[in-house]
């Protein structure tokens, strides 16, 4: 899936969780009241509940207890259409509507001898004669043998029987979706991270959308697997975790994005201050809320110090930082955590399709770059001043000394074989570029007719170096020397190592063509040597070229 | 004849003399290699020269700084460069000839018959003369010149604004040069063919061209009918 597609959908999910569907309700629910106690006429319409608690904290040893709610019927289900009734609540119960039973739960009140039985979200038909509008009683008979302190009716809903099943599949078949592309997304840029481990970006993207994709699936795989009350606290706990790893995640993504001063302490602050909200003992979804909101503010000084530095890609993930906060007010929490997480993650997603750009274009440039530094190379010995100048010697040797004549244009076989070997190497051995030194000072013996001399001292054969750097530097010293009394420059090249680096002494014995002046503009030769360095050892070299009292002298120092 | 080489190549410099004297043979009265820069501009200042031989690229420095200042002189300049690419350019600047490396002996002489026999260049590219003022050297481009008028071995160059420079060419040389766009209309003028308006004929057979600008420059006798011949 490329991440075009993938973006499409993140956003089409995204406005299905901000529009999702909000009909009125059939019915209208009325206090709940509670009494610890089993008596069978609890269940009947007509009973007065005055005297019952509006609460109870505690139902201790699994005892069986009574809740009675009134409930209005606003609207009567057409025909054939059942109502239906859905109930979050902890513990095993039964269900009674105007005093007939209708439905069953578990084992009120046997807990302790029979196995758990179960689910914590229980769907019910009601009766069709028993939905008449007008006053209902939904009275439940039920035991918390696990949970004690957990009485009371977490959420309850009356719609036709089919949709309540229906739109709770197709809720969780869209997010399920959803989730599956963050599975994508997160094992594509678990791959890209594999691929080159430097990239810890990636890797956090990655991580951030495994944990994404695990979160969609405890919160919503609710709706098709039954989950016993007494193992419920599993899920909040893996929610809760998920929460705790993700609300770290996403501000630790920015943060690499754009970088701020104290990042280490700051992220440790932050990491305190999530791991203190997580470990308090709050109710679910304060605790959950608290992570969101604190991820979203820390977030939130991150990208807008990225804007405030001018760095790419702030502005629109600042624009999806603050789009999350309107969303998280319109919707439900359940919904609001994650249609916010998706555009925050959409953000994160947005800036690493801009680095991975900006990889590209830099591996684009490197590739450029060595591809002139080749064409450099291959120039050298095509270049109008070296060519034309080496054949007319050449037509003059042939003409007046034919023998030399040949020897000349042996060594210039010579030197241009040496060149083709070369050529599209980024290192070569320094045997070989040395060699090439002394084929071409040959060819500009007979060029220039000066006595042209080659020194070594310390040379490790082992060495490699870049192609054509010491031969710029030769053409460089003869180029600019004029020849001693006697006619003769001599050329020493000297190699020193130690632990830390590598060193090359390349000196030129000679007169200098003209007094030196000092601002003297960088020639084409100079570059094609740095960015030869450059190329093979990033920025661990250093080069230096000055005139001194016998000559020149360049050093070139690689450090190990 | 007096030459110099200015050419840091050895092996060419010493080609280039042998194929000078060869060609001059006794006419040639003193022959100088010389291979730096520095040292040629002051030995053009110090002596008497006919033609210098010019390499642009010596010892890695740019031969046109050197460029504007030999074209300036009195002497034709012959540049003998491995780049073509500079051909242009040294036109531009107004050299008598380019001779490629690598070159021949017919090549070489072929530069110096445009210098020995006062052959017209077919350089239509001059853009540039170059002028000595006061320790300086000034470019004046050649649209802005209207006529040149002969001052002994120097030259007076007549400038569209009014303003009147020397040039220590003499009229034959720039003649030479500027072949293409001037015309030799008497003994001491070069004339600007597009600048000229019309021909007056004045009392006694004296023929004056008139310049946009009303001057009236003479005409030659013996320039007259040729002139006549070319215009109309």
């Amino acid at each position: 899936m490329n991440l075009r597609s993938l973006l499409y959908l993140l956003l089409v999910c995204t406005m299905l969780l901000v529009s999702s569907c909000s009909q009125r309700p059939v019915y209208k629910k009325y206090q709940t009241v509670f009494q610890v106690g089993d008596q069978q006429e609890w269940a009947g319409k007509d009973w007065n509940d005055m005297d019952w608690e509006k609460r109870i904290i505690l139902v201790p040893d699994g005892q069986v207890f009574w809740s009675r709610t009134k409930i209005e019927i606003l609207k009567a289900p057409e025909s054939l259409h059942l109502y239906g009734l859905q109930l979050h609540v902890y513990g095993e119960y039964e269900v009674f509507w105007d005093g007939v039973l209708i439905g069953k739960n578990g084992n009120p009140g046997q807990e302790g001898v029979l196995p758990p039985e179960g689910k914590m979200w229980a769907t019910f038909s009601i009766p069709i004669h028993l939905t008449a509008e007008g006053e209902h009683l939904l009275s439940i008979r039920s035991s918390l043998y696990y949970f004690p302190d957990h009485a009371g009716i977490d959420e309850l809903k009356i719609d036709y029987y089919d949709d309540i099943l229906t739109d709770r599949l197709i809720e969780s078949s869209y997010m399920h979706l959803f989730a599956g592309a963050f599975l994508i997304a997160s094992f594509y840029f678990l791959f890209l991270f594999l691929s080159n481990k430097k990239e810890y970006a990636t890797l956090i993207f990655s991580v951030s959308c495994f944990l994404f994709f695990v979160l969609i699936l405890a919160e919503f795989s609710k709706a098709y697997m039954p989950i016993h009350y007494s193992m419920h606290i599993i899920r909040l706990r893996i929610i809760g975790i998920l929460m705790l790893g993700i609300s770290f995640l996403i501000p630790l993504y920015f943060s690499k994005q754009f970088p701020f001063p104290k990042r280490k302490l700051l992220l440790t602050i932050y990491a305190g201050v999530l791991l203190y909200i997580f470990l308090s003992k709050h109710v679910f979804e304060l605790t959950a809320n608290n992570m969101a909101f604190s991820m979203w503010l820390f977030s939130f000084g991150i990208v807008v110090f990225g804007v405030y530095k001018k760095l790419k890609g702030a502005r629109l993930v600042l624009l999806t930082v603050l789009l999350s906060v309107p969303i998280g007010f319109v919707t439900p929490f359940n919904k609001s955590l994650f249609a916010g997480f998706s555009l925050i993650l959409l953000g994160m997603f947005y800036l690493l399709s801009l680095r991975i750009k900006e990889q590209r274009l830099a591996y684009e440039n490197s590739l450029v770059q060595s591809s002139r530094l080749r064409l450099e190379l291959l120039k050298k010995n095509i270049q109008p001043h070296f060519l034309m100048n080496t054949l007319t010697s050449l037509i003059d040797w042939v003409e007046e000394s034919p023998k030399k004549g040949v020897l000349f244009i042996e060594a210039l076989a010579k030197e241009f074989d040496l060149f083709n070997q070369i050529e599209n190497q980024t290192l070569i051995p320094i045997a070989q570029e040395i060699v090439l030194c002394r084929t071409h000072l040959e060819i500009m013996e007979y060029r220039k007719e000066i006595n042209y001399s080659w020194e070594e001292e310390g040379i490790d054969l082992e060495q490699e170096i870049p192609p054509g750097i010491l031969h710029t530097l030769l053409e460089n010293g003869i180029t600019h020397s004029l020849p001693l009394e006697d006619n003769s420059i001599k050329f020493k090249l000297i190699f020193e190592s130690n632990n830390d680096y590598k060193c090359y002494t390349f000196l030129t014995f000679a007169r200098a063509v003209r007094e030196v002046t000092s601002n003297r503009e960088e020639g084409t030769g100079l570059k094609y040597i740095k960015a030869r360095l450059t190329e093979s050892y990033h920025s661990q070299w250093e080069f230096t070229s000055e005139p001194t009292n016998h000559g020149w002298k360049n050093t070139v120092k690689i450090y190990t | 004849m007096n030459i110099l080489i200015v050419e840091d190549e050895s092996r060419i410099a010493k080609r280039i003399e042998r194929m000078t004297r060869d060609i001059f043979g006794n006419a040639l009265k003193s022959l100088k290699h010389i291979n730096t820069l520095q040292e040629a501009l002051r030995y053009i200042e110090n002596n008497a020269l006919d033609i210098v031989l010019l390499d642009l690229n010596l010892n890695g420095d740019n031969g046109f700084d050197m460029l504007t200042t030999v074209v300036s002189e009195s002497f034709h300049t012959i540049v003998i460069s491995a780049n073509k690419n500079q051909a242009i350019t040294a036109f531009e600047y107004g050299v008598l000839d380019f001779v490629p490396k690598p070159f021949n002996r017919d090549r070489l002489q072929q530069a110096f018959n445009r210098a020995i026999k006062k052959e017209k260049t077919e350089n239509n590219k001059i853009k540039l003369l170059a002028i000595k003022k006061r320790g300086r050297i000034l470019l004046i481009p050649i649209e802005d010149v209207l006529y040149i008028k002969g001052a002994g071995v120097y030259t007076e160059l007549f400038l569209a604004n009014g303003k009147k420079e020397l040039h220590d060419k003499s009229l034959e040389k720039l003649e030479q040069l500027l072949s293409h766009t001037f015309d030799r209309i008497h003994k001491s003028y070069l004339v600007k063919i597009s600048e000229v308006k019309g021909i007056i004929i004045k009392p006694g057979s004296k023929y004056m061209a008139e310049l946009k600008n009303a001057t009236l420059i003479p005409i030659g006798r013996t320039k007259y009918k040729d002139i006549k011949a070319k215009w109309l």
